[in-house]
């Protein structure tokens, strides 16, 4: 619209011009015509021209005085005649007389006067004497003609008064159309002025609107929260707010005109500064123009270096093209996330700390458990009264319970630190159901219970599955089935369908046991849930069962529910994606417990006294020969010397562990590198089972050692019995710790661990004599520090030798200090 | 001082006057009728103050001819006679006004500065012929007319006078 206008006011200008220029030309030209016409009026040709005819009657009052003198003088007669003559002559012929020779009368004048002429040539024209002879005769025809002459000298009158009229009126015409055009030229002025006039005030109008606008723009900049600079082509800073000067600590006197890069951006980004200047000023390649918020960092006055978030627009004005810039300083906000983030990372390791002290606590509890129940063990094959097999059975019971509750502890500890994993091997259901049926049948009778199981449908006997995992659920929700049914039914119903994605296994366990409220339905499935009334305290459990379970099932991809009325009994559901398996022909393992094995030379390799004990007992009792070795480093130079028959191979020991050691000895040339070698081992993952078997073992056996599973392992061949073992560093857990930190603080930190490790070490081997208390305390700080860096098998190590300090064996302790370095050296690579 | 300023203006003149008194010396006296008559502030003479022409004398002055219409003739004409710019040297007028003056005592004042070359001239001859007084003869002021547009304004109509027998310069 404006451009409109602007045409518009452009076109009625011209015109305004154009009209000025024409009136000024007609002006010029009429001025020229009035000149022209009063230099005419001024030398007026007519009055000349009246002059000369006049004169004709002079000239011939001359002539005809001298003709008519009483002593004529002839060559003055003759002189007089010849000028009128010529005078006639002239009337006759020239152009300033045609307009009068147009006049008939004046036409019939002039030939009159003619034909005197020619009469009195003759005369004039004859000798002296003939003249004078004829001079009455000229005097008589001068006579005659002389009224002629004067009407002819008067007849010019009445003509030239009309031309002057005529000429009166040209120029009064002329004039009358240079007022006219002058006129119109006042005119145009007049509009010039008018509209120069209005464009003026518009362009007042508009100077004050911008003014305020500009007025209201510096209002809304000075106000902004936000520091604004502008800046023109060249980077040069042309405004700075106030909240700029206070952020930046700069003010705008001393900034304005200077470069901006100098002014806010910090000396090692400036080469980027300038090159991306460059590269906008080369080819208007724009990186942060208009892409919205861009965090940086930028300068202060006193050179300290602090976040910014940035916006960049740019605008074209009169002054070229000019770059706004937004900036907030947001120093407070990083430093809140970074604290924040501090705080989550600190949360997280105190989370995996706890998960880790469970999960340790369990393991070392385990360790000395195994110790009793393999004891007991031992003990109940000694003669015992009555009363004294009664007591064992009911140690026993304890122990055995005490040990489930653990196990519950650490595979909780476990599914949520991510680590359980699950195995796909062919299990036999019918064969699985009949033995859990078939163990809880004792309990089952002693509630008055019936218990009994079997397909809903086609059977499906062999699938692959973990049978260990699956067994511990359903085992668990029978078990909960027969404890809670008295005098009732409970049954196991199998039955299998083919779906979409593949095979699927339901499994239903339902009673007519009291039944679960509503309330309690929906939260049975989480963490330390166990009914509240007196009956439930009656049957007691840690309420960890059903949660245990659920976890389980969800490893396998399955789901549990419950459909359950109070007073009308339960149904747990339990429904598992499964793949078909192969019928497997395994030899019947309880058909070994029969057979007595040859004896044996057996090399048993294990850290723990106790534990080595009571190995050691149980092979002995069964006739076999047991030479021990308390580390792997031992184990290794013991098969190298003799020849074993069986290497039972323990895990984690110090010095060396057991997949070294074992790895070592399978490489060696000794007597024993061909000897089966068999794990034993608290705790095994699935994806660590591998791990075993490529170090050269055979087998592995879990603790606790039972003479049956002893007996098992020496008859089988590569039997794989699911364990767990600590390995040298936790490779989830560290690269979940340098997430949470971040690489460069992981690095950093990590770098301080291994300072305050390499220090320890060296602290250690020096030659003087340590406090055993602050080699307890100083190993305990370091076993924390590997505890969040994942470094488990230091850990360990690390808590045994603050365990040997406290209680004081300094053999022990030597022993694992020496094993330090070699741990330490294996950490490192393997954190890396 | 004053007075050998004085007598080198004496001099000067005295140089130029013996010039023109020399060069005077081939205008001899009028033998024929005498067509002009000059008079004034002229540097030559013939008879007494005056400088007397005769058709003889003008035809031996340099000559110029042109031709060119007039307002008082029909059709174009060659005019012959000597340019007034000749005749301002001859007679030493460098400024000033001629009184050119008629048969019939009719007198037009053309100022020296009308005497250029180019410009008018005393004509005698209209085409090859002389001019008797019934021709406006015998001598004409002639201006080339149709060479400018100058020329053909009323003050130089004028100035063109014919039956011309007298001049006067004045200073």
């Amino acid at each position: 619209m404006s451009a409109t206008t602007h045409e518009r006011a452009k076109t009625s200008r011209t015109v305004a011009v154009l009209a000025g220029f024409v009136a000024l030309a007609a002006i010029a030209l009429l001025t020229f015509n009035v000149s022209r016409e009063i230099r005419l009026l001024g030398s007026a040709s007519s009055d000349n021209v009246q002059w000369a005819l006049s004169q004709t009657e002079v000239e011939f009052l001359e002539f005809s005085t001298r003709a008519s003198a009483t002593e004529p003088v002839l060559k003055d007669i003759r002189r007089k005649f010849d000028v009128f003559y010529s005078r006639i002559d002239t009337v006759n012929h020239a152009r300033v007389f045609e307009d009068l020779r147009t006049n008939s009368t004046f036409t019939e004048q002039l030939s009159q006067i003619s034909e005197f002429l020619d009469e009195g040539v003759m005369i004039i024209d004859a000798d002296d004497v003939g003249l004078l002879a004829e001079l009455p005769k000229l005097q008589a025809i001068s006579a005659e003609i002389r009224p002629v002459v004067r009407r002819l000298a008067n007849s010019g009158l009445e003509q030239f008064a009309k031309t002057a009229d005529d000429q009166r009126y040209a120029v009064a015409r002329t004039m009358t159309q240079l007022a006219a055009v002058l006129a119109s030229l006042i005119g145009a002025l007049a509009f010039l002025v008018y509209y120069l006039n209005r464009s003026n005030q518009r362009a007042v109008e508009r100077e004050r609107q911008q003014k305020l606008t500009a007025e209201r723009m510096n209002t809304v900049i000075g106000t902004s929260l936000d520091g604004v600079i502008v800046s023109n082509q060249d980077g040069r800073i042309m405004e700075f707010s106030p909240a700029a000067e206070v952020i930046f600590g700069h003010n705008f006197e001393d900034v304005v005109g200077k470069e901006i890069g100098e002014v806010i951006i910090p000396d090692h980004l400036r080469g980027a500064h300038d090159a991306g200047m460059e590269r906008m000023r080369q080819n208007g390649q724009k990186r942060v123009v208009g892409k919205g918020r861009v965090t940086l960092e930028a300068k202060r006055a006193n050179g300290e270096h602090f976040p910014v978030e940035l916006a960049i627009q740019s605008a074209v004005t009169d002054e070229g093209e000019i770059f706004i810039a937004f900036l907030r300083d947001i120093s407070k906000r990083v430093a809140d996330q970074e604290e924040l983030v501090a705080a989550r990372d600190k949360a997280l390791a105190g989370e995996k700390m706890k998960t880790d002290f469970l999960a340790t606590m369990s393991h070392e509890i385990r360790t000395p458990l195994n110790g009793l129940l393999g004891n007991m063990e031992l003990l109940r094959d000694t003669p015992l009264n009555a009363a004294q097999g009664r007591y064992m059975h009911n140690m026993e019971t304890s122990g055995r319970l005490l040990m489930s509750h653990i196990s519950d502890v650490l595979d909780i500890t476990r599914y949520d630190a991510g680590k359980l994993s699950t195995r796909s091997e062919p299990v036999n259901v019918s064969a699985l159901l009949q033995d859990i049926v078939d163990s809880q049948s004792g309990m089952a009778a002693s509630n008055e219970t019936s218990l009994e199981w079997g397909w809903d449908g086609e059977p499906l006997n062999w699938i692959n599955s973990d049978h260990d995992r699956l067994q511990h659920v359903l085992m668990n929700l029978i078990g909960n089935a027969v404890k809670f049914t008295k005098r009732g039914k409970v049954s196991l119903t199998a039955h299998s369908q083919t779906t979409d994605e593949g095979h699927a296994i339901t499994f239903e366990i339902s009673d007519t046991g009291p039944g679960i409220a509503a309330e309690l339905a929906e939260r049975i499935f989480d963490d330390f849930v166990t009914g509240n009334t007196s009956y439930d305290r009656d049957v007691g459990g840690t309420g960890l069962g059903l949660s245990i379970a659920k976890r389980f099932v969800s490893a396998m991809n399955g789901k549990i529910w419950l459909e359950s009325r109070e007073g009308e009994g339960s149904k747990f559901f339990v429904e598992l994606p499964v793949t078909l398996a192969d019928p497997e022909t395994k030899g019947d393992l309880n058909v070994a417990e029969t057979q007595m094995v040859e004896n044996l030379n057996i090399l048993l390799v294990e850290d723990n006294e106790i534990n080595r004990v009571v190995a050691r007992e149980m092979l002995e009792l069964d006739g076999h020969v047991v030479t021990e070795a308390h580390d792997g480093r031992q184990g290794v130079d013991l098969a190298q010397q003799r020849a074993f028959d069986l290497i039972l191979m323990d895990i984690s020991m110090p010095i060396m562990d057991g997949r070294t050691a074992a790895n070592t000895i399978r490489k060696g040339d000794g007597p024993s590198a061909k000897t089966r070698i068999v794990a034993l081992t608290a705790n095994a993952m699935a994806d660590e089972q591998d791990d075993y078997f490529k170090a050269g073992m055979d087998g592995i056996l879990t603790k606790p050692l039972t003479k049956a599973s002893l007996r098992q392992v020496l008859q089988a061949g590569h039997q794989q019995i699911p364990t767990d073992s600590l390995v040298i560093v936790d490779t989830k857990h560290v690269s979940e710790t340098k997430e949470a930190l971040g690489e460069d603080a992981f690095a950093k930190l990590s770098g301080r661990f291994a300072g305050e490790v390499d220090d320890l070490i060296g602290w250690l081997q020096t030659a003087e004599r340590h406090d055993r208390t602050d080699i307890a305390s100083r190993a305990h700080k370091v076993a924390g520090s590997a505890a969040v860096f994942g470094v488990v098998a230091l850990h360990e190590h690390l808590k045994k030798i603050e365990a040997a300090a406290k209680a004081g064996q300094d053999g022990e302790v030597i022993e694992l200090i020496d094993g330090l370095p070699k741990l330490w050296r294996a950490s490192k690579s393997a954190m890396i | 001082m004053f007075k050998s300023i004085k007598s080198a203006g004496l001099n000067l003149i005295l140089v130029f006057g013996l010039g023109t008194a020399a060069f005077a010396e081939d205008i001899p006296a009028p033998t024929g009728d005498v067509l002009l008559s000059v008079v004034g502030e002229i540097a030559v003479t013939n008879a007494e103050d005056t400088l007397q022409l005769d058709f003889a004398a003008l035809s031996e002055l340099d000559s110029t001819a042109f031709e060119t219409t007039t307002i008082w003739t029909e059709g174009a004409h060659t005019f012959q006679g000597v340019s007034l710019h000749v005749f301002a040297e001859l007679v030493g007028a460098e400024a000033g006004t001629f009184l050119a003056t008629a048969i019939n005592d009719y007198t037009v004042e053309i100022p020296v500065s009308d005497a250029v070359e180019g410009g008018p001239i005393i004509a005698y001859l209209m085409d090859g012929e002389e001019m008797s007084v019934r021709d406006k003869g015998p001598l004409w002021i002639i201006y080339p007319y149709d060479s400018s547009a100058d020329y053909r304004s009323e003050v130089i109509y004028s100035r063109s006078i014919w039956q011309l027998d007298r001049i006067e310069v004045v200073k």
